[in-house]
């Protein structure tokens, strides 16, 4: 494997295509994933980093078996003591040259593969979790998809600090070796011995490989491509909030029927008790419709927990408190902190309660970060 | 057995009620105006419409039934305090409007009270659905 023997060098085909096509894909997913990890408008491109960052783990896998000569896991599975050695020499700046991946980057590469598995995975039981959707969707409490994004957010930034070691380390060897390690990564050249070099770039695979990549694209954005001034974001992926018809009848005639999982059971008790002096209205229901209604939503009331906004909501509803407004609950107050005044009275929006106005999921009881559109 | 013959007698009574045409509605207004006004002939589209724009809101209150419904009941309406859009009120634009007579009743319970801070005579339920059935 150690090269540089005194065979005749030349310039050899090493990096099939589908492992550059790869290597660049997982690059470009990582960074996507990572730009769009913090801010809630991007969400859906973030998931969808995530999916093809698994996706693209998987092929890894397969083609660690079925690739050519330098793809293949075998070629670079090393021991520690040969990576350790392998980097104490590279310091030294008398390591040898490999055509292949050598010792060093071999282990970095298996760790980032490993952290892409954990990262990836986590980030999928945090949609699951967290905020009830996706492909885990409800797999578990929210409180413990929060918990698993301790893991998610650690893993990432891990799997970060190592792209820059494997950066820092092409780097290093290109200029030890006077070569230029990133672009053989793009054409698939190295200098080598004939004898070292891989038998074909296997492009049939990898077109297999950007077809797919390619259509899984289209159909997790496709959404996106019939965008209309109601329609803006992706559809909601996941488990759906009950609905009953009465509610719907009785409660979204005057105003969004505000889905039970916004306020504690509690406060629709209050809520029902007072339906006399509703806000200045008389909503003169009878027993039988009111016991039906107040069923309905006692059972998934925000102490049930459905969803990210309920479950968030609950948690900010001091115990000994029935608020009878969604407006007056702190997570509420919290999250609209930012918008300001002139924005309410706007004609379109009119009230705080207006919530279909801003939010395209409002009759849902979704509220996605993804489905927000303030009007003009 | 009593008590199936009861049942399906309670049925047969709420069906009529739970899909009424807009006539049957306004007939058991007409029935209801008779008896608290011996003299009552006939409800008035002319007088319905007035009624319809009429403000008459005190403060604090919508002005009028037009404020939600806007001044064309064949256009949908949009609700003052809420913001939410209400569909057309005339039975010619939707359809599912004055059929459904516990339906009427318990709007015009709440509106009334909004707008007049106080409930509606059938005389004026009555003028009011007949000036929506006539709109076209
Ligand atoms: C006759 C009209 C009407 C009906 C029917 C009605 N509401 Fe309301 N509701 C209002 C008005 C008006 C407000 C105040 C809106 C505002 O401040 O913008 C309100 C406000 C609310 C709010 C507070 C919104 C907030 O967070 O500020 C809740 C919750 C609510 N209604 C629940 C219900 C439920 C549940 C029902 C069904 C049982 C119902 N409403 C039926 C007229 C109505
Ligand atoms: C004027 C537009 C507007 C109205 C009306 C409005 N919201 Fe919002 N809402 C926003 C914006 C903007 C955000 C994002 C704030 C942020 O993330 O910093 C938001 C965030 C939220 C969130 C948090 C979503 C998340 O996961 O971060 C919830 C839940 C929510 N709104 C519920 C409601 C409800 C319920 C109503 C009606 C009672 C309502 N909103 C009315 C604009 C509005
Ligand atoms: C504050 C807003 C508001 C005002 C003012 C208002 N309405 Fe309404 N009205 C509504 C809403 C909301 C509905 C229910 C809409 C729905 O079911 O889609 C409604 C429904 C009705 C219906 C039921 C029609 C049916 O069969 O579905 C009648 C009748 C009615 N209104 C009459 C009146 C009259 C008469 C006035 C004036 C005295 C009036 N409204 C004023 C908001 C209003």
């Amino acid at each position: 494997m150690t090269s540089e023997s005194r065979a005749e060098v030349s310039r050899i085909r090493v990096w099939d295509a589908p492992t550059r096509l790869f290597h660049w894909s997982f690059a470009a997913a990582f960074a996507a994933a990572w730009a769009s990890g913090e801010s809630d408008r991007w969400r859906d491109v973030h998931v969808f980093a995530g999916y093809l960052i698994l996706g693209l783990l998987a092929f890894r896998l397969l083609w660690g078996v079925a690739g050519s000569r330098h793809a293949r896991f075998a070629s670079f599975a090393f021991t520690w003591r040969e990576a350790r050695d392998y980097g104490l020499r590279a310091l030294s700046r008398n390591a040898p040259r490999f055509v292949g991946h050598n010792p060093a980057g071999a282990w970095a590469i298996f760790a980032m593969l490993a952290l892409a598995a954990v990262v990836s995975v986590s980030g999928i039981l945090v949609l699951g979790g967290e905020e009830q959707q996706g492909a885990l969707s409800g797999w578990g409490r929210i409180a413990t998809g929060a918990m698993v994004k301790e893991l998610h957010d650690g893993g990432a930034s891990l799997w970060l600090l190592l792209i820059c070691v494997h950066v820092g380390g092409v780097v290093w060897e290109s200029l030890a070796h006077r070569e230029n390690l990133a672009r053989s990564m793009v054409t698939g050249y190295k200098q080598g011995p004939a004898a070292e070099a891989a038998p074909s770039f296997r492009w049939f695979s990898a077109l297999a490989l950007a077809a797919a990549i390619a259509a899984f694209a289209h159909w997790y954005f496709e959404g996106y491509e019939d965008r209309a001034p109601g329609r803006t974001y992706l559809p909601f992926i996941g488990r759906a909030l009950p609905q009953s018809a009465a509610w719907n009848a009785e409660c979204g005639s005057c105003h969004l029927a505000f889905h039970p999982s916004l306020l504690p059971a509690r406060s629709w008790q209050a809520l029902f008790a007072g339906q006399d002096k509703h806000f200045g209205e008389v909503l003169g229901l009878d027993g039988a419709t009111t016991a039906e209604l107040l069923g309905f939503a006692t059972k998934t009331s925000a102490d049930a927990g459905l969803s990210e906004a309920s479950f968030k909501i609950a948690r900010s509803v001091p115990e000994r408190e029935a608020p009878v407004r969604i407006t007056e609950t702190g997570y509420w107050k919290k999250k609209h902190a930012a918008i300001p005044e002139a924005t309410w009275r706007r004609p379109k929006v009119g009230s705080r309660a207006n919530c279909a106005a801003c939010h395209l999921d409002a009759e849902r009881g979704a509220f996605e970060d993804a489905a927000m559109h303030i009007p003009d | 057995m009593k008590k199936t013959l009861f049942i399906m007698l309670c049925l047969a009574a709420a069906l009529p009620a739970a899909a009424a045409s807009p006539q049957q509605i306004l007939d058991a207004y007409a029935a209801e105006a008779k008896k608290a006004n011996p003299a009552f002939k006939s409800f008035s589209a002319e007088k319905g419409r007035a009624f319809y724009v009429a403000k008459q809101g005190a403060t604090g209150r919508a002005a009028s039934c037009s404020t939600c419904h806007t001044e064309d009941p064949k256009a949908g309406g949009r609700h003052a305090k809420t913001g939410k859009d209400i569909r057309p009120l005339a039975p010619s634009a939707n359809a599912e409007r004055l059929s459904d007579a516990a339906k009427v009743e318990k709007w015009f319970g709440r509106n009334c009270n909004d707008v007049l801070g106080r409930a509606c005579t059938a005389q004026e339920k009555g003028d009011f659905m007949s000036y929506l059935m006539s709109v076209r």
